[in-house]
């Protein structure tokens, strides 16, 4: 591909990840070489075992771990070299639950969104807008310690939304989480990526939720894309009467 | 689907509101936290005052021409906006770094000079309030300000330095046991030997080379001249030192954020 089709086709995608290696302590290969392309709009699953690379990829996009520049696209945009525009785009719900413990909840979603250059007041309405959607109204003056596990998940979501991402990047966000909890998410993500079509990257391991989903999946193995497609086209490629069997298939192949 | 791309003068309004947040949350660390953060080295202070100046101060009667209070104020001031200078933003990065809530951070769009700067704001903060409550205390028993800014310059570049070097600790530092090895190994007896308490010229050797080798004796030396008039160093070359050095500890504090030293694996 050309320069200025390199830069089209980064431009068209949501995250375009070209052959991108990590290797941690000069031993171990995390990302041996991946390319991904998640198209702009799209609700995209990124599935694979624990140690799959999924965790470093999406700390490489984030900033939450050194990268080389000209590896990671956001929206076009380099995540090392112009990072600033980047992640601005980028709305991350970690797998684990940090939260700064000297604010309220509610102050955990405005300072995030002014940390994202978001004007004091509009973060503020902000804040209370995603209190209100996440059920966490109540508890907006409570510390994070003092929230029950779920809440601290919803508050972490919603932490991911404050800025109006471009590009949410969910990892593991229904781990741990009740059954009630993670439907009313499926229901917001859904209708968040609908209505504002915010393009949506999701790691998960429960597989029936990729399912009822994602549009496109990736299946990631020792830090490679072992496949990538919507799932009728995985499905015509494995087999399997769901996802969890073809899954199981690719995994094992 | 149309994305937004900001200019550059957009980006920098993105980052200055970003600063302006976080060094408001480093701030609002200090005030919350002003049980921890503010009394007890008020307190440490007043005790050093009330111990050194008044009780064994009758006895000392007179150091280099002025009372032995006043002798010892201006180091006392160093020594305050120092360690809490250091503390405070060594603490606050490290915590959020070990509690991992430094990714709120990390993730953001904030340049590395706007992070480094918003948690030395933090130190700088608790460094002033608590030396401008002991000196609010004490002022009125060692007698005015002999020079006022000459007075002031020297506690500003105490504080961009230590609040400077507790950035740097704060990222280093992997458990609590290094954080306050630094404190406590380094900070406090370079603040002891620095001259606070006694005149480098009246030690023989090995100390007063010992106490001039010590970057601290020169920033007590010039806030003793701005309090009493007194000193034994050099003004000018004690100030462009100091300079200097508040310069290369946070061109440093920024250099290791921006490379994610000790911070991105």
């Amino acid at each position: 591909m050309t320069g200025s089709a390199d830069s089209l086709a980064r431009a068209g995608a949501a995250l375009s990840i070209e052959r991108l290696d990590k290797v941690y302590g000069g031993e171990t290969r995390a990302l041996d070489g991946l390319s991904l392309r998640v198209p702009a709009g799209s609700f995209y699953g990124l599935l694979g075992p624990n140690g799959s690379g999924k965790t470093t990829l999406i700390g490489m996009t984030c900033g939450l771990l050194r990268a080389p520049a000209e590896h990671i696209f956001v929206f076009g945009h380099d995540a090392v070299a112009d990072y600033q525009r980047a992640r601005r785009l980028i709305g991350l719900a970690p797998q684990e639950i940090h939260l700064d413990r000297f604010l309220s909840a509610r102050q955990v979603l405005s300072y995030h969104g002014r940390y994202f250059g978001m004007p004091r007041l509009e973060a503020e309405q902000r804040a209370d807008e995603l209190l209100e959607a996440f059920d966490l109204t109540a508890k907006a003056k409570a510390r994070p310690n003092r929230l029950s596990g779920g809440m601290r998940r919803r508050l972490l979501i919603a932490r991911a939304l404050v800025h109006r991402p471009r590009l949410i990047i969910l990892d593991e966000p229904t781990a741990g989480v009740d059954l009630e909890l993670r439907h009313d998410l499926w229901r917001y993500l859904g209708r968040l990526h609908r209505d504002e079509e915010t393009t949506v990257l999701l790691t998960t391991h429960y597989l029936e939720e990729a399912e009822a989903l994602c549009e496109r999946i990736a299946l990631i193995r020792r830090g490679q894309i072992l496949a990538e497609g919507t799932q009728e086209e995985l499905r015509a490629r494995y087999g399997g009467a769901d996802l969890e069997d073809l899954y199981l298939r690719a995994m094992r192949g | 689907m149309i994305i937004e791309t900001l200019s550059g003068r957009q980006l920098r309004v993105v980052a200055r509101r970003g600063a302006i947040a976080l060094a408001g949350r480093e701030v609002r660390r200090v005030m919350v936290l002003w049980s921890q953060t503010l009394v007890p080295p008020v307190i440490t202070a007043a005790l050093f005052l009330a111990i050194f100046g008044g009780a064994l101060g009758g006895r000392l009667r007179q150091a280099d021409g002025v009372s032995y209070l006043a002798f010892i104020l201006p180091g006392l001031l160093v020594m305050t906006v120092a360690a809490q200078s250091f503390a405070n933003a060594s603490t606050s990065l490290f915590q959020a770094k070990s509690e991992g809530y430094i990714e709120d951070v990390l993730t953001s769009p904030l340049r590395h000079w706007h992070v480094a700067l918003s948690y030395m704001v933090g130190g700088l903060l608790r460094g002033w309030l608590a030396a401008a409550a002991v000196a609010a205390c004490a002022l009125p028993f060692t007698g005015g300000l002999h020079d006022g800014v000459l007075a002031i310059v020297p506690l500003v570049l105490t504080g961009v330095i230590f609040s400077a070097l507790g950035v740097i600790s704060g990222v280093w530092a992997e458990t609590f046991d290094q954080q306050a090895l630094v404190a406590n190994l380094i900070i406090a007896p370079l603040a002891l030997i620095g001259g606070v308490f006694y005149s480098a010229a009246r030690l023989g050797a090995p100390w007063s080379t010992l106490t001039r080798l010590d970057p601290i004796y020169y920033l007590v030396d010039a806030t003793r001249a701005g309090f009493t008039g007194v000193h034994e160093a050099s003004l000018v070359a004690s100030l462009l030192v100091a300079a200097a050095v508040a310069a290369g500890a946070t061109a440093a504090a920024v250099v290791l954020l921006g490379r994610g030293w000790r911070l991105k694996p």
